[in-house]
């Protein structure tokens, strides 16, 4: 199967756009990037690798998005930061019906007050589907290769 | 530092900043502590379930190899060749037959026996080592080990009274509660570091009341709250410690209007996340026990895990989590425990908020080494409590502490 440039464009669209609404605080859209029926995990290679199932942050449903965007957005404590995905290009392969993209991903943290450092580094294994018209991610791991992450992940990466 | 600054105010209801600080304090801790006469948490069976399989670990500032021998024996070696002091293993986890060191080729088997040593006779007559070279005498240093119910610790020292007599007979039965025989089964790891001396990770599992006012989630949910029935419970160090409680509901009560973080209108979109099933027997919907010195063994509703505690320096230490179930576990219990993990860990919906605070706190007092901490919640003693607002977990482990290193 290949993928045509229309749909090549518009799949990085949608990596694109999902990286910028994160980093620029509007987490209230993040679910918006989800299909109904859809799974988000923040794996460690490490357990990747080894197929142990354990993600940092798991969202098996459209309501688990929810109540971890308010979570992020009300009740955990955090200092304030700015985040900026640098993202890859995408690698997309699949048919229409299921895209299977790969995506690398640089987050950088900046506290305030502090030196910009590395949050973390790896790769967005996404399966897309098209629903009511718009792509969307059914499937969105992403699988980490940093071995300690520098104290906590506070957003969706 | 002045020598009047490293001493004690009186009193078991202060606590001096200097500990979370001193690079001399933390070195002795070195010593007294993680290299004297303790046990070591080091790992969970079920990370090397097989002979050969290994993992690599850290006592204080050294490398260990924690593998399983031919024999079916758990072994923990020093991660250093005998040679020339070449860090032998490299990777996080595997599976090997022998231990070889890549530089000079010196073998050794997964009990730390040196096996070979190339040119030991020599070439063409010329070289070779010595005809009195010991091979038994050039072993990797090995520790002592002790496996209970799927959990492996390690000591340095030849001191070290019995696992079970350093634990005590109260913290055992806790220990036992959730490793209580049944093979473990691996969910997984997760990893940080964070800015913050090492004690303020055990003390924070200590400091029963701060779950009610820090963490939204844990308030709200009555996950673990001041109003919930709970007991603060110390072995006779004061070391260990093992807090339980009981879930609360969700209503305005003369403790919940006291905490500003309680939220009664919150709910969850998809109530999955808290479908928490009993599993233990008794009452208790939460045990967090914290093991001197390293390790936190907990059971939050039906996730359960360890936290390993290494320390960094004075400024910081790495959390290693490695989250279980049980091999009886069936796939509905699993999908719970990994749901529900999304309360622990670096981006979870309870300890995010302790990884932050625990750096602020570093922050707050590393220009003030002469300042102290205040303790004083629930009285000035050391004795056991039928409820979690108080201090006291502190106040008896920093009698303790302070015993340990002489203070």
């Amino acid at each position: 199967m290949t993928i045509s440039p229309e749909l090549r464009s518009e799949i990085e669209y949608l990596v694109n756009c999902y990286a910028l609404a994160i980093d620029d605080g509007e987490l209230e859209r993040w679910p918006e990037f989800f299909a109904s029926d859809c799974l988000y995990k923040i794996i460690a290679k490490e357990n990747f690798d080894s197929g142990l199932p354990l993600g940092l942050l798991l969202c098996d449903s459209q309501g688990m998005l929810q109540d971890r965007m308010e979570a992020f957005s009300k009740l955990n404590v955090f200092g304030p930061r700015s985040w900026r995905h640098m993202l890859g290009a995408v690698h997309a392969t699949g048919s229409e019906a299921e895209i299977v993209a790969r995506t690398s991903f640089v987050i950088f943290e900046t506290l305030a007050g502090k030196d910009t450092h590395i949050l973390c580094a790896g790769e967005y294994r996404d399966i897309i589907i098209r629903e009511d018209g718009m792509l969307k991610f059914r499937e969105r791991l992403c699988v980490y290769d940093t071995t300690m992450i520098p104290n906590s992940i506070v957003r969706p990466i | 530092m002045g020598e009047a600054l490293l001493s004690w105010p009186d009193g078991n209801d202060r606590v001096p900043y200097w500990i979370y600080t001193d690079q001399g304090n933390y070195e002795r801790e070195l010593e007294k502590i993680f290299y004297g006469p303790v046990w070591n948490y080091v790992g969970l069976e079920c990370e090397i379930p097989n002979s050969g399989d290994f993992k690599r670990t850290q006592i204080g500032d050294q490398s260990i190899i924690v593998v399983r021998d031919a024999e079916g024996g758990v072994n923990a070696l020093v991660n250093r060749c005998a040679h020339r002091g070449v860090k032998l293993c490299e990777q996080d986890k595997g599976s090997f037959s022998e231990i070889m060191c890549p530089y000079h080729q010196w073998t050794y088997d997964l009990k730390g026996n040196l096996q070979g040593v190339p040119f030991h006779r020599g070439v063409k007559g010329n070289g070779g080592m010595p005809a009195d070279f010991s091979m038994a005498d050039n072993g990797l240093d090995v520790l002592k080990v002790h496996v209970r119910n799927g959990g492996i610790f390690a000591t340095m020292s030849d001191e070290t009274p019995s696992f079970e007599s350093c634990m005590g007979e109260r913290i055992l039965g806790y220990y036992d509660r959730e490793l209580d025989g049944r093979t473990l089964s691996l969910l997984g790891h997760s990893r940080q570091r964070i800015g913050a001396n090492w004690k303020l990770m055990l003390e924070n599992i200590k400091d029963t009341h701060h779950a009610s006012l820090l963490h939204v989630f844990f308030v709200t949910f009555g996950l673990f709250r001041v109003d919930n029935d709970s007991r603060v419970e110390m072995d006779d160090t004061g070391l260990h410690t093992a807090l339980s409680s009981i879930r609360g509901k969700q209503e305005l009560n003369d403790g919940t209007a006291q905490m500003r973080s309680f939220d009664s209108d919150l709910a969850l979109n998809d109530p999955n996340l808290l479908d928490v099933v009993r599993e233990f027997p008794g009452d208790e919907t939460v045990v967090m026990q914290t093991l001197w010195p390293n390790v936190i063994l907990q059971q939050q509703s039906n996730t359960l895990a360890t936290r390993q505690i290494v320390p960094k320096g004075p400024n910081a230490f790495e959390l290693h989590w490695t989250f279980f179930g049980y091999e009886d576990d069936d796939e509905e219990m699993t999908a719970r425990r990994l749901r529900q993990a999304n309360l622990m860990g670096p981006a979870g919906l309870v300890s995010m908020d302790d990884g932050q605070i625990l750096e602020r706190t570093q922050e707050g007092i590393l220009a003030h080494p002469d300042e102290q901490g205040v303790v004083e919640l629930g009285g000035r003693d050391t004795d056991d409590a039928d409820h979690m607002v108080t201090e006291v977990a502190l106040r008896a482990f920093y009698k303790g502490y302070r015993k340990v290193m002489g203070l």
